[in-house]
């Protein structure tokens, strides 16, 4: 990601119509509330890329920054965070994972190239270690919750 | 401007939104099918080279849109942690200790069917983590692209970001719903650290407990911060160390024990 904040900006306006349109056709709603819930989201991507790009604050991932200013936004007592959390419960999680996967979809084909020179050994293990990963913290999930008493 | 030059990609993002959540979410038996996965499907069946939909540029572009649009789905997972932050402070345990889950789970499934379909070296760079961009970084640093540890790395980050999606999508609703574990308990497991993989498995929990939504989010968001946050460094530190211990401990770099045996196993081919 190059510091173009142009296109950044382009994107995420893209990125927030396309959520517009699976939330509406999901789950419907009002389209003023549609529109208010997307733009708040969007403009919290956007403060949380601009500060993940300060000096020193550089260092760590760009999502940690945004994830980060995001929680902070939306703790009690925060100034404002009542009113953010209430407005983009109108934008639902999985409306917004549909344009994203579009997206990751559409750039597959120039994947296809590199994946015909693989082995075809490389999908069983390809598939063993994504399970693996779900798996094994699910397991340890579980065993940490008993312990800490959640259920 | 962008939208002139590269309308294909945004009329087609545009059009496999309105299909694939006008098909919607369909459930057959222990399989959930999401939205995400028709859209992911479906894009990944018109960038396919052979159709000649997408130029090559177009599909790069498509690829540096993903990291940007991803974080405005982590601004939204973010702002469900903030309500829930005293809850998630109840179960900091739980969330520490799901990480070594994540960590260690890529080598505990991923090896043993490295060594079964013998693999070699590759079996390093493939099976040290989920083998995300950082993740090829690393191994890149250490070993160089080109050697049998990257090859490894490339191989299963290709891999991953061709079928990692959908598999976790697959498998993490057919465990969700054979309901031997908690939904916070899966919400955690999803945190997975790739944002596509993460996404994809979370929608299966959310769709196998759509009552525990909110929750489930929070809990995820959490467990991937965790990941996002420590992940390079453990995998560095950490995961890479003992994954090339283990390997060498296995097959026997210093023992011939193994490699007679695997001999063997070839002579009888």
């Amino acid at each position: 990601m190059k510091d173009n904040w142009s296109d950044i900006i382009f994107i995420i306006v893209i990125t927030c119509v396309l959520v517009i349109v699976a939330n509406l056709l999901s789950y419907g709603g009002k389209l003023s509330d549609n529109l208010l819930g997307s733009a708040i989201i969007g403009a919290i991507t956007l403060l949380g890329l601009f500060i993940a790009r300060l000096p020193l604050l550089n260092k760590l991932p760009v999502v940690f920054w945004v994830s980060l200013t995001a929680v902070i936004l939306s703790i009690p007592g925060v100034p404002g965070s009542e009113w953010i959390v209430e407005q983009t419960k109108h934008i639902n999680f999985l409306p917004i994972t549909t344009p994203i996967l579009a997206y990751a979809g559409l750039a597959l084909g120039k994947e296809i190239d590199g994946f015909k020179k693989l082995s075809w050994r490389i999908i069983p293990v390809c598939l063993a270690v994504a399970a693996g990963s779900f798996i094994c913290a699910t397991l340890m999930a579980e065993l940490m919750l008993h312990v800490e008493g959640i259920f | 401007m962008d939208l002139i030059k590269n309308w294909r990609i945004h009329f087609f993002a545009l059009l496999l939104v309105i299909v694939a959540e006008k098909i919607g979410i369909q459930k057959f038996g222990l399989i959930v099918f999401l939205p995400l996965f028709y859209a992911l499907l479906f894009g990944g069946i018109i960038s396919f080279p052979k159709f000649k939909l997408l130029s090559d540029s177009n599909m790069a572009r498509a690829g540096q849109f993903m990291p940007i649009a991803m974080l405005v789905l982590m601004v939204k997972i973010g702002l469900g942690i903030g309500p829930n932050l005293h809850m998630l402070m109840h179960s900091g345990l739980a969330l520490i200790m799901q990480e070594f889950g994540h960590f260690f789970g890529t080598l505990l499934f991923g090896l043993p069917v490295a060594l079964l379909v013998k693999m070699k070296r590759e079996a390093i760079g493939a099976c040290y983590s989920i083998d995300r961009e950082p993740n090829v970084a690393i191994i890149a640093e250490k070993f160089g692209i080109f050697s049998p540890e990257g090859r490894g790395v490339m191989g299963m980050y290709i891999c991953g970001t061709l079928f990692g999606a959908l598999w976790v999508s697959i498998l993490a609703g057919i465990i969700a719903k054979l309901g031997i574990f908690h939904p916070y308990a899966l919400a955690m497991g999803a945190g997975i650290g790739s944002a596509s993989m993460m996404a994809a498995s979370m929608g299966s929990i959310i769709a196998a407990h759509p009552e525990e939504a909110q929750k489930i989010q929070a809990y995820a968001g959490a467990a991937n911060l965790m990941t996002t946050v420590v992940g390079v460094y453990f995998a560095l530190f950490i995961s890479l160390p003992v994954t090339i211990k283990v390997y060498e401990f296995i097959t026997g770099n210093k023992s011939s024990k193994t490699s007679a045996a695997t001999e063997v196993l070839n002579h009888e081919r």
